[in-house]
């Protein structure tokens, strides 16, 4: 069982750092600042891989994840932009291109040549037609925190998501769960860290107004 | 407007990486399209690096970095940063001349044919279709162009179809839907898209197991038919 550490006041700072590091590593290709998110981002992204059971994976694969996935931030680095993503949003995004590929190589589907790019699906911003910026989303610190108070059935499920890569239908084929509490709870979940963001950012809208 | 839109499970194995690619591709195409689910989904990239911050961090091994600077230093010999700019290429003249096709969302872009040889097969007076490759056997992915004013024959579906209006719009029993509208029918669920009269209405669709038709006359005319991954 994944334990979830509780996550401490210094979390959004420690984000910036990373973000500001990882710019350096795209625009100066700065070795040093790429060791400091090497040192920081490889154990978790080994971590993630491995709580990720019964997956395609083999447990002894997951150094060369971490190899492949710091391969990738590295190259990538240079498109990264702070103002759009923290760095640790970025790079779970890169991860998870990563696993897809890796993911459809160990399967062994038939290969084919016309195929299209996995970053090319997995590429939800559209950079080359200027869309309109809606309000910045909600910033990771509220997100993090919002899913550590998740009731464990939620967050287990949200969880079995993410680190294993697993449609809604495989979940419940897995667990013997109905796919509809499957899609319920992570609705719910989902539902819940919402209002839980909200709540905090209107405790945070009064707390500035009272500083005013 | 866009009005119909991915529901958060489907938007969350999107951000995931669960969707197989043939979902994936019509999603990213609605992402595309519509600031509003880009949002929803840039909050669940921000869940995705949330359990990676949470996870157990296990040592990697001493080498590890080495290793990864060893492998950098000799990919930087060979080429330099920045390939990502330069796989954007113009859409084929044959594309960009076509009102339908030439607004089509980036991903979509990607699957036609580099030619310029979209094969368009007549299903119907209506309906003309043309399969699109995306590597999966389990999924067919198509475009549908019904004519103005067109109906296609009544069907129904063992599995899922989810369908994105490209251009163009066209309505079912269920309402109207227009450009950036997505909508997904599951196993069992029988509908008839009829087109607007004023235009030819573009989708991208994909099927996941073959369509069966109900109407009588959908022994002979079978759109969404013939199920043929590409």
């Amino acid at each position: 069982m994944m334990s979830i550490p509780l996550i401490g006041p210094d979390k959004h700072q420690r984000d910036d750092t990373w973000s500001r590091l990882l710019e350096r590593v795209g625009q100066a290709r700065d070795e040093q600042a790429f060791a400091k998110l090497f040192a920081h981002f490889a154990p978790l992204i080994k971590g993630f891989c491995l709580g990720n059971l019964n997956s395609n994976f083999p447990a002894d694969a997951a150094e060369e994840v971490v190899q492949e996935v710091m391969f990738k931030v590295w190259q990538k680095a240079p498109s990264y932009d702070a103002t759009k993503a923290a760095a640790s949003t970025w790079i779970y995004t890169v991860m998870r291109n990563c696993r897809i590929d890796l993911m459809r190589r160990n399967k062994r589907t038939p290969t084919y040549k016309d195929g299209i790019d996995i970053d090319d699906i997995w590429d939800e911003a559209d950079d080359d037609q200027a869309f309109v910026y809606l309000q910045q989303s909600s910033n990771e610190a509220l997100i993090d925190r919002s899913f550590t108070q998740l009731p464990p059935e939620q967050r287990q499920v949200l969880t079995q998501v993410y680190m294993q890569g697993k449609t809604h239908q495989q979940i419940s084929d897995e667990t013997g769960l109905p796919l509809g509490t499957v899609k319920s709870r992570v609705r719910i979940g989902l539902k819940k860290m919402q209002t839980l963001i909200m709540g905090a950012e209107k405790a945070a809208e009064k707390n500035r107004e009272s500083w005013q | 407007m866009i009005t119909h839109h991915p529901d958060d499970n489907l938007l969350t194995e999107y951000s995931s990486g669960s969707l197989a690619n043939a979902v994936g591709v019509i999603v990213c195409a609605h992402l595309q399209t519509c600031p509003h689910c880009r949002k929803r989904v840039e909050q669940l990239n921000k869940l995705g690096a949330a359990i990676l911050n949470q996870s157990v961090a296990e040592v990697v091994q001493p080498a590890s970095f080495d290793q990864l600077m060893t492998r950098i230093r000799n990919q930087n010999s060979e080429t330099s940063a920045g390939d990502k700019k330069s796989t954007s290429e113009h859409l084929h003249p044959v594309y960009a001349n076509d009102p339908l096709l030439k607004h089509v969302p980036k991903v979509i872009a990607k699957l036609l044919p580099r030619d310029g040889k979209l094969k368009w097969e007549r299903v119907s007076a209506a309906l003309k279709t043309a399969r699109l490759k995306t590597g999966q056997s389990q999924y067919e992915v198509a475009f549908q162009r019904i004519s103005s004013g067109g109906r296609v024959v009544e069907h129904d579906h063992r599995g899922l179809e989810v369908t994105m209006v490209l251009c163009g719009s066209f309505s079912d029993e269920d309402g109207v839907y227009n450009q950036g509208d997505f909508l997904v029918r599951n196993a069992g669920e029988i509908h008839r898209p009829t087109a607007t009269q004023n235009q030819d209405c573009l989708c991208i669709s994909v099927v996941e197991a073959p369509v069966k038709v109900t109407g009588f006359f959908g022994k002979l005319v079978n759109p969404f038919l013939s199920f043929r991954p590409a």
